[in-house]
This record gives C-alpha cells, structure tokens and sequence, in this order.
C-alpha cells in the first residue's frame, strides 16, 4: 500500500509538472528545474507557478489526509474529520471575513482562515476538555458540532449581507489551489512542521488508546493528554491547509478509511504516514485535472476530488464487505 | 340644433372627453439599476428600487427620493416589503429569478432584464416600453442609445490586449466577452486576453499561465472595494509576482476600475465606453 501510494504520487506530481494551460516541452521543464534554462515565460511558468502549486498540493493533501487519521484515532469516531472539531467552520469564517469584508486586505486571507480556524479548535477543546466529563469524546463531538454551526452561521451571515461580492468568494469556499507562488506556503510552513511532527510521536500512543482509556492507562499512556494533543495537532494541519487551499475537508474524512481498507491495518504506524502518502497523491492529481480539462479554464479542485475519491472508496468500501 | 346649439354640444364632449380619467400610470417596481435608469429615461417613475449593489456612480439624481429595497434575501426583495408599494409590475433579474413565480402569485407582472451585452440594452430597452405602454418613447431612446454607442466607438487606433478581471486574489477570476465588463472593454477597443472564451456566468477563474504567455498590455481589476482602497488594491495587483513579466505590468499599465460601470448595466453605457477608452486603454 505505501509503495503503491509512493508510486501514484510520483507519478501524480510528474503529471503536475508537465501539464498546463500552456504546453511546455519536457526538456524546457528539466532545464528549468535544474536551473539550466534561461529566464523567460516558459522558465516563470514551470518555477513560479508549477513547481510551489505541486509542492502546495503535496502539503494540504498529505495535512488533510493526516489530520483526518489523528482525529479519528484520537475520538475514536469514524466519522471525524476537520469539521467536526470547528476547523472547517472556522477557517471559512476567516476567508470570507477577508474577502467580503476587507477585500482590500486579501493579502491576509491565508492568516485570516489559519487564525480563526485554531480559534475555532481552541473553543472546542477548551468545552470539551473542561467541567464534568472533560475529554469525554462525545462532549468533544458535541461542542465540536455546536462551533462548526456557529461559524457556518456567522459564514453566510456575511455572504449574505456581501451577496455582490461573493462571487469571489466561491472559489475559495469550493477549494482550490491557486498559484501563488510559495508566498502563501511561507506563511503557514512551520505550522504544518509542527503538526507532521506531533504526528509522527502520536502514532504510537494513538495505537494503545486504539485499546480502550482503561487499557491505555495501565500501560503508562494518558488518554486525555494524547486526545489533545492529536486534535491539537489535527487542527494545526487542517487550519493551515484551508489557509492555502480553501475547503477540502473530503479528504480528511475520506482517505485514513481509504488507507484502512486497502492496507488490511488500522495501526497508526501505517496508516498516519500512508494517510498522508495517498491525500498528497489525490489532490495533486486532482488538481492537475482541474487545470487542464477545460484549460485556460481552471476548474474548482473540490467536486473534482471528490469525483475522483468516491468511486475508488465505495469499490474499497464493497470488496471490505 | 342651430350652430350655437352644436357648439355647446362639441364643447361639451370634448371636455367629456378630457375630463375622463386618464389612464392610470403602471406602478413599476425597478429592481435593477438598468431598469430604473431606463423607466425615468421613459418618464415613469419608479414606486420603488431595488438597492444598488457596488456603488452609486451612475445613479440618476432624479431616482433620489424613491424608497429602496434591500435585496440580500434569497428572493430579491423581502415579499412583505415589496407587496406594501403595491407595484403591478416589477422589473427584476435572472439574479433574482427565485422571487419571480411568489411575485406573481401577489399578482404582480414580472420582466426580467438586466442585458449582459451593449448589444442587448436597446433591444431591453425596447422590450421595458413595450412593457409599460411607452412604444414610441423606447425606440426613440434605444436608438439614440446605439447611435451613442456607435458615436464612443470612432476613432480606436489599436486594439491593445487586456486582462479584466473580477475581485480579489491572486488567481485571476476573468471576466469574458459575455460578461457586461468584458463586452464593454471589447467594445471600447480592448481585445480580451480571454478571445473568445465563454462561460455561462461570464466569469471564469483562468491559469496564470496563460496570463504569462499572452502578456496583456493592460489589466484593469474590477474589485469589490470602496474607492478609498484603490491605490491599496493597485499596489496589491501590480505586486502579484507571477505577473511581473507583463507588459501591463512593465509599464504601470494596471487600473483598478471602482464603481459598477464595468459590473452592471446602464442605458449610459455610451458614456461608459468613452471612460474605459480615456481611462484605461488610451486609444483615442
């Protein structure tokens, strides 16, 4: 599965590089990309817009599809995903606080969606890890539901009271890459060290709370603290993908089952780093498809991902069964 | 009847005649800036407007007074509001196509109008006095409107490229030829980085890479911002690095164009033209 998962990026990602909106021939791409090539249209194309577009899709998908695994290990809830800890919810509140609102400060945007969407986790973890029954995972689920709610009000509140400006908006709330360079990827890159980070240390206390809190306790673990830290972490690697690539949360819910399935493991040991192997692979390849099928055209990465993903995880989901 | 006799009685039809109540005025409801534009034009004063989205630039002093209804409900107007001026016709948008069938529940007639082409706003013009009983008055005004468009038409010396397109960010969301902008900057003489690309809403985000690679001449940013931001949103589109190369770019040729005159139509739209080619393109 990992090796197979490999290979599709790879193979997703020299896709990515070679097709367009403009034909570039292969070996201007190899002379660009070895710094070979002189400066011009078809060097600024494969090195300012297809390369840190590649290298952005490769990110958000393998944050989505990690974040998505985290959560689900950590609430032990097949239907968690960045939604369901306000994520989601709060990221598209930032968006479009900035594009409807302030469109003259759209630099921000990326800020915008990464700080209200930690914001929004902040909320849920601090009622769901308070009071009585403190990080008991339906209290967590529950004040979750009730943020994301909150946000999506607040969301088409202002689409509505902005309804001139929100066509351009509805990229954004599609989900997409846009090719901006590395300046959105600079903005959010540490954030995204630290959650792959914690990801990796999370992989193995993620398997013993697999066991049950009771079993993990006497084997040393402390399932609250790890519950935290993953959704921590989940939120961290989901607000900063919304921030680069609007709202994708498909791939989250959808690809640790995916890995599941097919790897025959629900150990965190594969799926975390096969997550993120196979969510970098789809939204690379999907973004490749929604650049080039109706090029100059550029299609919202979103519905086509999702065209995509269901087909290979309902036929997963029917050979389990 | 002796001639003093039938005097009195001629005299006396006739001022029957004048003195029967004339025909009432239609009570029109003009939810577009075109349609309200174009009633007054047509000496029917709207009962009441529909708010203008994007600025007020082009609004006619003589609309001053009208009430305005809000138009952020899903419908168009809210029903309770609009029911309460009594409009028998109501002048709306494909925007607001939703609210057309409760409208005519409430009895009122509905046209939908709003031309996304300079083409289409004699031939909508036409179709509003067909509408309101005012014929003669429409042709009269759909002429004098293309011949204006004709007139703000002569003399373009070069057909420079241009990229239009629409809000923020940093993907560009052009607008294309069946957009109302689109058709106006390729009327004015821009010649569209787009050609003749079409969408059905006009508006298409499209690829950085065909912006370098056909290099406009011109970009002209139509965003969603107050005047006060211009200059703000001018820096922010010339500093996009992956237009840098361009020659709009190179050559301090990037415009933010405030108000709605590139965003909606007007029955001023010769006026229009003459403003894209003087401000932006250059071409005279």
């Amino acid at each position: 599965m990992v090796v197979t998962a490999t290979v599709a990026l790879l193979a997703a990602a020299t896709a990515s590089m070679i097709l367009g909106a403009v034909h570039v021939p292969f070996s201007d791409i190899w002379q660009s990309l070895t710094g070979q090539a002189e400066e011009g249209p078809l060097r600024q194309i494969v090195v300012e817009l297809r390369l840190p577009r590649t290298v952005s899709a490769i990110v958000v998908g393998a944050a989505l599809g990690v974040a998505g695994a985290l959560l689900q290990g950590a609430l032990a809830n097949p239907l968690a995903s960045p939604d369901v800890i306000g994520v989601t919810g709060g990221a598209g509140f930032g968006a479009m606080l900035t594009l409807l609102v302030w469109p003259s400060a759209i630099a921000l945007l990326p800020v915008g969606a990464l700080v209200f969407g930690v914001t929004a986790a902040g909320i849920v973890f601090l009622i769901g890890w308070s009071g009585a029954h403190a990080g008991a995972i339906g209290r967590v689920i529950l004040a979750g539901i009730a943020i994301t709610a909150l946000f999506s009000a607040a969301t088409t509140s202002l689409m509505v009271a902005y309804s001139d400006r929100v066509q351009s908006a509805i990229f954004w709330i599609a989900g997409g890459l846009s090719s901006d360079g590395w300046s959105s990827l600079s903005v959010v890159w540490p954030y995204f060290s630290v959650g792959f980070v914690m990801a990796i240390f999370l992989a193995r206390p993620l398997d013993r709370l697999a066991l049950g809190d009771d079993v993990a306790a006497s084997l040393g673990g402390r399932p609250r603290l790890v519950r935290l830290a993953a959704a921590a972490a989940a939120a961290l690697l989901a607000s900063s993908a919304a921030a680069i690539a609007g709202l994708l949360g498909f791939l989250g819910l959808v690809i640790p089952h995916l890995v599941r399935l097919a790897g025959g493991t629900a150990s965190h040991r594969f799926v975390i780093p096969a997550s993120a192997l196979t969510g970098a692979a789809l939204l690379v390849a999907a973004d490749t498809l929604a650049r080039v099928v109706l090029a100059p055209i550029e299609l919202p990465v979103g519905p086509l991902m999702v065209v995509l993903g269901v087909p290979l995880f309902l036929w997963l989901l029917r050979e389990a069964v | 009847m002796g001639p003093m006799n039938r005097l009195v009685v001629a005299v006396f039809l006739a001022l029957l005649l004048f003195a029967a109540p004339a025909q009432a005025a239609p009570r029109v409801a003009a939810l577009t800036p075109f349609s309200a534009s174009t009633i007054t034009r047509l000496g029917v004063r709207p009962v009441v407007v529909g708010q203008t989205l994007g600025g007020t630039d082009q609004y006619l002093a003589s609309l001053k007074g009208v009430p305005v209804l809000t138009l952020t409900h899903p419908l168009g107007p809210n029903m309770e509001q609009l029911a309460t001026y009594n409009p028998s016709i109501v002048l709306s948008s494909k925007t607001w196509q939703r609210g057309s069938a409760p409208m005519r529940r409430l009895g009122m007639k509905v046209y939908e109008s709003d031309p996304t082409s300079v083409a289409a706003v004699g031939r909508e013009t036409r179709a509003i006095g067909k509408l309101l009983g005012r014929t003669r008055a429409a042709n009269s005004l759909a002429t004098k409107i293309e011949n204006d468009v004709r007139a703000a038409q002569q003399g373009i010396k070069r057909r420079l490229r241009v990229l239009l397109i629409l809000g923020v960010g940093r993907t560009p969301y052009a607008m294309l030829a069946n957009s109302w902008g689109g058709d106006v900057v390729a009327k004015a003489g821009g010649q569209l980085l787009t050609n003749g690309l079409t969408a059905p809403s006009g508006i298409v985000r499209i690829s950085d890479e065909i912006v370098v690679q056909r290099n406009p001449d011109i970009i002209i940013a139509v965003p969603h911002g107050n005047p006060g931001a211009i200059s703000k949103l001018a820096k922010y589109y010339a500093s996009n690095p992956n237009w840098r190369n361009t020659k709009a770019v190179k050559n301090k040729r990037v415009y933010v164009a405030t108000g709605n005159q590139l965003l909606q139509p007007y029955p001023g739209v010769a006026a229009t033209i003459r403003s894209v080619r003087a401000k932006f393109l250059k071409n005279y």
